[in-house]
């Protein structure tokens, strides 16, 4: 059960993470990126490390989504095209 | 030619990591290497005895290794320094328009379900602060709630309410909290007759000892969670601010 658990997490992390690194959107590269977060919150419980995934779910979920949200309104949102 | 050194590197670059990795010790096996040092050994053994923290983590961070924590909370600062430094802070009585660059403005369940939360989020926060001793959380996680909180509620209801409840004859005095509690505790340690950052002070009695590690631990963890909260909603709000004034603070 435990090690099924570990696994899904993990198979989520790296998804959200290629899925982040090649998103378009910059936005959607964000909000998949905080997703990123809250998953390596709950791994961080898992190995008993409570206070760690209490610092990931409100700085890496919360405040630099944020951050990373108001810095792409105030440029652009897409990336450039490459010609 | 460039691709292919790049795939190499990154496949030596995983072939060393997951060889790292399946040599690492199993969780929880007593018979870890990491035991058998003399630092680990004293901070379990001692830990919950000598800094009077039942969370072993908390009293480690601020205690064992307070000059350690010390250091980030000013390097925290500095970060909020160097911001401002960029983007420059609000003039003091002017509030700002903001960039809320969304066709679509919040909806009345956005707005009702985040004027509910709030609250709760930073009672919640509160005492992710004062129980950081005996619970999981303290300081930095508390500043961090708080932060978050607020800055949800900047994202919602715009910078005029927000910087209306926090205004910034409030704010800027307590940005560099974290650093004066700590400097304050440290000066306290020495003019109890131990070194800088004592909190076991040796001129007291011996009795008295554990309600005041007790007692300067809770105020450095206030310190810190409210020196944090303030250095987030401050970055924020120089990022979020836009150049044009559109109110005058009361």
């Amino acid at each position: 059960m435990g090690t099924a658990l570990n696994l899904t997490f993990l198979v989520l992390l790296v998804a959200t993470a290629l899925l982040a690194v090649f998103a378009r959107d910059l936005l959607a590269a964000v909000i998949i990126f905080s997703v990123y977060s809250l998953i390596m919150a709950l791994m961080w419980q898992r190995l008993q490390a409570p206070d760690l995934a209490l610092t990931e779910a409100a700085v890496g979920a919360g405040v630099t989504a944020v951050l990373f949200v108001v810095t792409i309104f105030k440029t652009r949102r897409r990336e450039e095209e490459e010609d | 030619m460039k691709r292919v050194v790049s795939l190499l590197f990154i496949a030596a670059l995983l072939a060393l990591l997951l060889y790292v990795v399946a040599n690492m010790p199993p969780m929880g096996d007593p018979e870890n290497p990491t035991n058998s040092s003399e630092v680990i050994k004293r901070y379990l053994n001692e830990a919950e005895e000598e800094t009077h923290c039942e969370n072993v983590i908390t009293g480690i961070i601020l205690n064992y290794r307070g000059y350690d924590t010390m250091g980030e909370v000013t390097v925290i600062f500095c970060a909020l320094a160097a911001v401002l430094a960029v983007l420059g802070r609000e003039k003091r009585g002017k509030i700002y328009a903001y960039a809320d660059r969304s066709r679509v403005p919040s909806s009345a369940i956005v707005r009702t379900m985040v004027a509910f939360l709030v609250p709760f989020i930073i009672l919640f926060s509160i005492y992710t602060i004062l129980h950081g001793e005996i619970s999981p959380g303290g300081g930095f996680q508390g500043g961090a709630i708080v932060g978050g909180s607020m800055i949800i509620f900047t994202t919602i209801f715009g910078l005029y309410e927000s910087s209306q409840r926090i205004p910034q004859k409030l704010r800027a005095p307590l940005e560099g909290s974290a650093v004066i509690t700590f400097f304050i505790v440290g000066i306290l340690g020495m003019a109890g007759g131990g070194n800088f950052l004592t909190y076991a002070w040796p001129n007291i009695a011996t009795n008295l000892q554990p309600s005041v590690v007790t007692w300067l631990t809770i105020l450095v963890e206030i310190g810190i969670g409210l020196g944090g909260a303030m250095v987030l909603i401050s970055i924020l709000f120089s990022m979020i601010r836009e150049e044009e004034e559109i109110a005058v603070a009361p």
